[in-house]
């Protein structure tokens, strides 16, 4: 599904990726785990060109995301994203935050959009917020509306930015659960995160990040339990 | 006391009511009003347009836009009105508010774009990244989610670029144009009274922006209600 070759990106002199390759494949959950400035966050955006990689490939659906870069509005609606500051938009009602994607670029029906719009509201377990604006709701809420956002758009992937880092501990649950439930339902899922738990949980892979590539990566029960770098057990043994 | 209000009275009588001078004050209230109003329509337009070269991504507009604002910030306003007017519109027969009205919007342009280049730049980044996400194009990520919040940010200064406008458009009378200050200077002329004619002026500019202000304030707290 995404088939990312030999991904650079510097920011001036700063390497900030130096060569990352991977496969993801279709209904995968991949944990995207290192310390900061490690590179996570700037691989995940580059996955949907938020950031411009300086040299390499990324394939999504078979399709060279560089080499189509007028597409990449076309190919954004099939990459949905998450942010860890939520990113909703201030001046308009939660309906309308959702709503908006798929009746401007979908030409969807409103009618349909906004039946749609209830039902992703009642998944992410917020039935009666519709007609709330944002700065109405807690941190919990406004990501999980986030998550609705993106899934209006019916992605085959989503792409998590620590999605749980800047809330308050009490409501990382409340987000993690709409995650585990997408996961569970198959949504190929690339989820940058602190949150060790979720990943082992939730994760079918985990990829530990350092140096601007991927360092170590395998299933969650041989990555946490027997990892096989000195670096990845350092970092874990500071995490867990 | 009786001397003091006939001094008064004196100075109203030959001042406004003499030859219906009051129509010159009247006439050139409207004429300054509409000065105003044609500039500021003129310089919110040219103003949009330099902040939006300023923002894109080619660069020579950018730099045009740049060298725009430069100069028209680092030359004073009586100057280019008058240049206008002699050098370029000069020679063609425009009604004198037109050119005014050009020279005046000219001016605030450079004003307004970096007002609304502020105003744009003041929202959070995130937005547009999330816009980006979602798959819009950067053009409607503008119409739908910048701009919008913009708005709310550039208005307030807005309304406080016009009243500095009205005040502005006190040197028309450079190119004899009979808007207020003027109308100031000619009951002047007539009456060999310097001061009640421009203390009337100033009582006229004062109310007017009086008003104004107090309407930006109104919408201020209006903006900050749906926050």
């Amino acid at each position: 599904m995404i088939e990312v070759v030999n991904l650079h990106k510097y920011f001036g002199q700063l390497q900030v990726l130096t060569g990352v390759n991977t496969k993801i494949e279709k209904q995968e959950v991949v944990c995207v785990i290192g310390a900061s400035g490690s590179g996570k966050s700037t691989f995940l955006r580059c996955l949907n060109l938020l950031e411009e990689p300086t040299a390499g490939e990324i394939y999504i659906d078979g399709i060279a995301v560089m080499e189509h870069r007028k597409d990449i509005n076309q190919l954004r609606q099939k990459v949905g994203m998450v942010f860890q500051q939520f990113n909703l938009f201030p001046h308009m009602t939660v309906m309308e935050n959702i709503t908006l994607a798929p009746i401007k670029l979908k030409k969807m029906a409103r009618s349909e959009a906004e039946k749609r719009a209830i039902e992703l509201l009642d998944k992410v377990g917020l039935p009666d917020k519709n007609n709330e604006y944002p700065n109405r709701l807690s941190g919990g809420q406004k990501q999980r509306v986030a998550i609705a956002r993106a899934l209006a758009m019916d992605p085959e992937i989503m792409l998590f930015d620590e999605p749980t880092s800047a809330l308050d501990p009490e409501m990382v649950g409340e987000v993690l659960n709409v995650m585990k439930q997408l996961a569970h339902e198959g949504m190929t899922m690339v989820v940058v995160t602190h949150e060790m738990g979720f990943a082992r949980e939730v994760g079918d892979r985990i990829m530990f990040m350092d140096e601007g590539i991927i360092f170590e990566e395998g299933p969650p029960q041989q990555l946490f339990k027997n990892p096989q770098k000195q670096r990845t057990k350092e970092f874990l043994g500071k995490v867990l | 006391m009786n001397s003091i209000m006939k001094l008064l009275s004196d100075a109203i009588f030959y001042n406004l009511i003499r030859e219906q001078r009051y129509m010159q004050f009247l006439d050139g209230l409207g004429i300054s009003l509409q000065l105003t109003f044609y500039s500021a329509i003129l310089g919110t337009v040219i103003g949009l347009f330099l902040a939006l070269a300023k923002l894109g991504r080619i660069k020579w507009l950018e730099r045009l836009a740049t060298l725009y604002v430069d100069v028209i910030r680092g030359t004073p306003v009586v100057v280019q009105l008058v240049l206008i007017y002699y050098a370029i519109l000069g020679s063609s027969s425009f009604p004198k508010i037109v050119v005014a009205s050009i020279a005046f919007g000219i001016n605030s342009g450079a004003y307004v774009c970096e007002l609304i280049r502020a105003g744009i730049m003041a929202v959070d980044k995130g937005q547009m990244e999330a816009a980006r996400s979602l798959g819009f194009s950067y053009s409607h990520s503008m119409i739908y989610i910048i701009i919008p919040q913009a708005i709310k940010n550039i208005l307030p200064a807005l309304g406080n670029e016009f009243i500095v406008l009205l005040k502005e458009t006190a040197i028309a009378g450079y190119i004899a144009l009979d808007d207020l200050t003027r109308a100031g200077n000619i009951v002047r002329g007539r009456t060999f009274d310097a001061y009640t004619p421009f203390i009337l002026v100033a009582i006229i500019y004062l109310y007017i922006t009086t008003i104004l202000s107090w309407m930006m304030n109104k919408l201020e707290r209006r903006l900050r209600e749906s926050d």
